[in-house]
């Protein structure tokens, strides 16, 4: 009886601040796994993995679930929420994709818990709305060790984020505030119960002769992890081509895409459609250009 | 350690694996099967619930999270004998069959026509896009849901 009270006792540890959690993640033989909103962690046993021996949740340490605006960035805590981040992310055109993909993520239950970090640390999760988001608008993420805190831009991350050893918790997400404005779009097959198959989040601001410049174009869900899409960044540098276009031009670029073969879809299809949903996410893109010559 | 929550109104504590999700802790200890366990994965909305006012899938929060939490559930909501006016409204335009969805979606809506009384019909639809039915068909319960107020937003 004593025993099976420990382990009930330590299945879940509500963390009171980051070192305690980091602590907790240092015992590597508790078999422990970091809790944010949880809406991924406690569905291991669904995608056929054994669920964390221990929960270490980061729900009691306040920090983490602020929003701050520093002077040329914005500071997002890992915590913050999907719901919170579409309702209290400042209003400022440049964030628009990642209001726009906060607020139409999942579903209203799920945005509820669900958080930013989570979505970013959920290596096996490619379908997440925020990545691609976060990773149009140059995001930095802010990992926290037991030797100290370091910076890295979110692009570097997810190349290594299923690799990295060590204690670490991704505590903030930063994002630079400039004049560019973003859009972003994804395609479900229902409008219910569905992961997106394809989503594309843009920035770009706009020269005084009207033509692009500081482009940028993240791709989530097509492979297992977002990434940019450098080279159609690159040919609509200095260019201000139609929708119509464009997607003429991302089609000659699909071959750089390997896409996943999953239950929501198969891999031509999500490289057959990105053009549209990029098509999409451009058009948003330029109305919101409209007006906002810099 | 146990987890004291507040449930349906009473002081009830649990014992037990932390991680379990409050859904199976309402089904199987507490018996409050009104919640029902269909996705498991929040996709579905049958097992909605209000953690502290906020309708969420009961399927995703694992108990140990919950300490000194609020939680209601169908059973909570209101009492038998006085449905609240979106269960009436149900039940008058006869839009529930096999009933697996219908808890989820009395929880959702319910609190999301506390934050919007008048809404317009994409305006609920959006609410819903996390309660899955796969008898009725969707329109006749938006329908009911907008039947709770009239004029235009309501056509």
């Amino acid at each position: 009886m004593g025993l099976f009270r420990l382990i009930y006792d330590s299945s879940v540890l509500m963390a009171q601040s980051v070192p305690e959690a980091l602590e907790a993640l240092s015992d590597q033989d508790a078999g422990a796994a970091l809790v944010a909103g949880a809406t991924w962690v406690v569905r291991a046993q669904g995608r056929h993995m054994p669920l964390a021996r221990r929960f270490i949740a980061l729900s009691n340490i306040p920090q983490l679930g602020l929003i701050a605006k520093n002077g040329s960035y914005v500071a997002i805590g890992c915590m913050v929420t999907h719901h919170v981040l579409a309702q209290a992310l400042p209003d400022i055109p440049v964030l628009r994709a990642l209001r726009q993909a906060a607020g139409g993520s999942a579903n209203p239950g799920v945005r509820q818990v669900a958080t930013i970090g989570g979505n970013i640390c959920a290596a096996d999760f490619a379908a997440a709305d925020l990545v691609a988001a976060a990773l149009c608008l140059d995001a930095t993420v802010e990992l926290q060790g037991v030797k100290g805190t370091q910076p890295l831009a979110l692009a570097d991350y997810l190349s290594v984020r299923a690799h990295r050893s060590g204690a670490e918790i991704l505590t903030e997400i930063s994002i630079p505030i400039s004049n560019a404005c973003s859009a972003h779009a994804r395609l479900t097959l229902r409008k219910a119960g569905d992961y997106p198959v394809v989503i594309v989040s843009m920035r770009a601001a706009r020269r005084s002769d009207k033509t692009l410049r500081d482009v940028r174009i993240a791709v989530g869900s097509v492979e297992a992890t977002a990434r940019r899409w450098t080279s159609v960044e690159r040919a609509l540098e200095g260019q201000i081509p139609t929708p119509a276009e464009l997607q003429g031009l991302a089609a000659n670029h699909i071959a750089e895409f390997t896409p996943r073969e999953d239950i929501g879809a198969p891999g031509w299809y999500r490289a057959q459609v990105l053009p549209h949903v990029l098509c999409s996410a451009y058009a948003d893109l330029l109305g919101q250009l409209e007006g906002n010559v810099a | 350690m146990p987890v004291n929550l507040t449930l349906n109104g009473e002081a009830r504590t649990f014992f037990g694996d932390l991680r379990t999700s409050l859904l199976d802790v309402l089904r199987q200890t507490f018996r409050l099967t009104g919640t029902k366990p269909v996705c498991g994965e929040g996709f579905c909305g049958a097992c909605i619930v209000h953690i502290d006012g906020v309708a969420v899938p009961s399927c995703l929060r694992p108990i140990g999270l919950l300490e000194g939490a609020c939680v209601t559930t169908i059973e909570g909501l209101a009492p038998l004998d006085a449905p609240n006016p979106l269960q009436l409204a149900f039940q008058d335009q006869d839009v529930v069959q096999c009933g697996m969805c219908f808890p989820g979606m009395v929880m959702a809506l319910s609190k999301f026509l506390q934050t919007n009384s008048t809404p317009s019909r994409s305006e609920v639809k959006a609410a819903m896009i996390g309660n899955i039915c796969r008898c009725t068909g969707y329109e006749r319960i938006v329908d009911a849901v907008l039947s709770l107020q009239s004029g235009e937003r309501a056509q």
